[in-house]
């Protein structure tokens, strides 16, 4: 029990979890970029039929403060989200462009994420 | 409902604005650029494009680098709640005080050259082997000020510290057409910088019109969405000019839009680009300024506060806002941010990612052509730029540089 990668249901997507189920938008965005078509069609066809169960169960899981906002979940149910958030990651590149990256896009190298910051977030929010 | 006829012009209806073309000179001209840092930044309310709920507790301070004027700006709650902002310099020699663009100073701010202590007031609070100096009055000592004032949750600063206008003067006649637009809660979610190869005017120029929406956009915004059935060539619904402010409001049928998968799944969970929209709220309800028509056909608002800041509105509970910094000529820095409600569970969290993709994306389309232009209108082949009808926040926003630069 302690070390499956992901919820029991969802045990079907664990050779997934490892190099896909990654905790900044850096790595998800350098991920998506750095794949073949053939790797994002495939991640994409995978993960959109589980899509719906997998936000039906993580909908239970409330949200810890900040934008990295998933610091309280147990390991499996943040391994699952992960994974979705790699799926919205993924999603522009096959619904949109048809291509990993941007058409013509800017450099995203260049466009630098301030909030994507895991361990300790620089965006702060104010609490009740 | 809201039909524009098709013979109507807004720059027509704005006579002061004209009908000519704009020289290339101001977005190029090393002159122009000192003109524009010194008559219009120098001088005028600026947006931190930072809100005060980024530094809730006493103490919590944030910088704001400000290039353009060799300094860097630091925005701090006071014990008494209050925010004050200053030059983040130590007064001693010079040195960068806040080293962090973000933190929290409950005993203050110390200098790591000296060890000089500043209170969060901005009061220089201690200075070691004081007895060394000679003719010593500490107070002559404490921080810089920037006057600061707030507006909507935004943190506005004036480099002068007694400014000749308050921020409710600049703001004039704009402010109670946004007023009561949910801030408070619609927290920041995500803040892209980009340190850019163009000057500011190229910058401010990306985001103040809908006309390349159907063309630069035409992947991530789908035809169905901003193709006016009535009216193909018409993408404004409104316009306001309020003094140097301006509002524009944009066409898109959203009820056409035909969500592809992710992005259905990601609506049962929140807003997304292609939804939260007119069609679907209560516009009768939403300030004044925000879909100013009240167009069920309404794609988004871009709201221009002078000179720096662009709101804009994607909904009642989604907008994004852009502090756009001159450097140095041909050089510029974009801060893009977007706002929506908190995620309360992790499938909301989703969401909130698929939202940040997809503009995200649209944004890297729009900075596609940002140091492209620069270029091209660098290489001095342009004489004049045209601008149709659905520019004419542009011609409007560079008349007020203009003018403020001839005063």
């Amino acid at each position: 029990m302690s070390d499956r990668l992901l919820p029991e249901a969802f045990a079907d997507l664990d050779p997934w979890a490892g190099d896909w189920g990654l905790p900044t938008e850096r790595e998800r965005n350098s991920r998506r970029l750095g794949s073949t078509w053939e790797q994002l069609r495939s991640f994409y066809d995978t993960m959109l039929p589980r899509a719906e169960a997998a936000l039906e169960h993580l909908k239970d899981f409330p949200c810890s403060d900040g934008p990295g906002g998933a610091g309280g979940l147990p390991a499996p149910e943040r391994r699952l989200l992960d994974l979705m958030l790699m799926l919205a990651e993924v999603a522009p590149a096959v619904e949109v462009f048809g291509q990993p990256a941007v058409i013509g896009g800017f450099d995203p190298a260049r466009f630098v994420p301030d909030h994507d910051v895991p361990e300790r977030h620089q965006l702060r929010r104010s609490r009740p | 409902m809201n039909a524009i006829p098709k013979q109507h012009r807004w720059t027509l209806e704005a006579k002061e604005l004209g009908t000519g073309t704009l020289s290339p000179e101001p977005y190029v001209s090393p002159a122009y650029f000192e003109q524009l840092r010194d008559k219009v930044y120098r001088r005028t309310w600026l947006c931190s494009g930072r809100r005060v709920d980024e530094i809730p507790k006493p103490g919590d301070y944030l910088v704001l680098e400000l290039e353009m004027f060799r300094t860097s700006i630091l925005f701090i709650r006071g014990k008494d709640s209050a925010v004050r902002g200053f030059h983040n310099t130590c007064m001693h020699r010079g040195n960068r005080l806040a080293t962090q663009a973000t933190g929290n100073c409950r005993g203050g701010l110390a200098c790591g050259f000296h060890g000089w202590g500043y209170s969060s007031d901005g009061r220089l609070a201690s200075v070691p082997e004081e007895d060394m100096f000679f003719d010593f009055d500490r107070r002559r000592y404490d921080l810089a000020p920037v006057a600061v004032e707030l507006w909507q949750g935004f943190i506005f600063f004036h480099l002068n510290p007694h400014p000749p206008e308050s921020l409710a003067s600049h703001l004039g006649e704009l402010a109670p057409m946004i007023e009561g637009y949910p801030f408070d809660r619609l927290p920041v979610r995500w803040s892209y910088t980009a340190e850019l190869e163009c000057g500011w005017g190229v910058l401010r120029d990306s985001q103040l019109e809908g006309y390349h929406l159907k063309y630069l956009h035409r992947r991530t915004v789908p035809g169905t969405m901003v193709n006016n059935r009535d009216n193909p060539s018409r993408h404004v619904l409104d316009v306001r000019f309020f003094g140097r402010h301006a509002i524009g409001s944009f066409y898109g049928n959203r009820q056409d839009h035909r969500p592809a998968p992710v992005e259905d799944i990601a609506t049962r969970f929140g807003n997304t680009l292609g939804q939260t929209a007119a069609h679907v709220s209560d516009v009768s309800r939403w300030p004044a300024g925000v879909n100013p028509s009240r167009a069920e056909d309404w794609f988004f608002d871009v709201c221009y506060i002078f000179p720096n800041f662009h709101l804009v509105f994607l909904g009642e509970f989604l907008y994004a806002a852009h502090t756009m910094w001159p450097v140095e000529p041909g050089r510029a820095v974009w801060n893009a941010r977007g706002y929506l409600p908190a995620p309360r569970n992790a499938a909301e969290q989703f969401n909130r990612e698929y939202a940040k993709c997809s503009v995200r994306d649209l944004w890297l389309e729009d900075g596609s052509t940002l140091e492209a232009s620069q270029r091209g209108l660098a290489s001095g082949i342009l004489k004049e730029l045209p601008l149709q009808d659905q520019e004419l926040l542009i011609r409007h926003a560079q008349k007020c540089v203009d003018e403020m630069i001839a005063a």
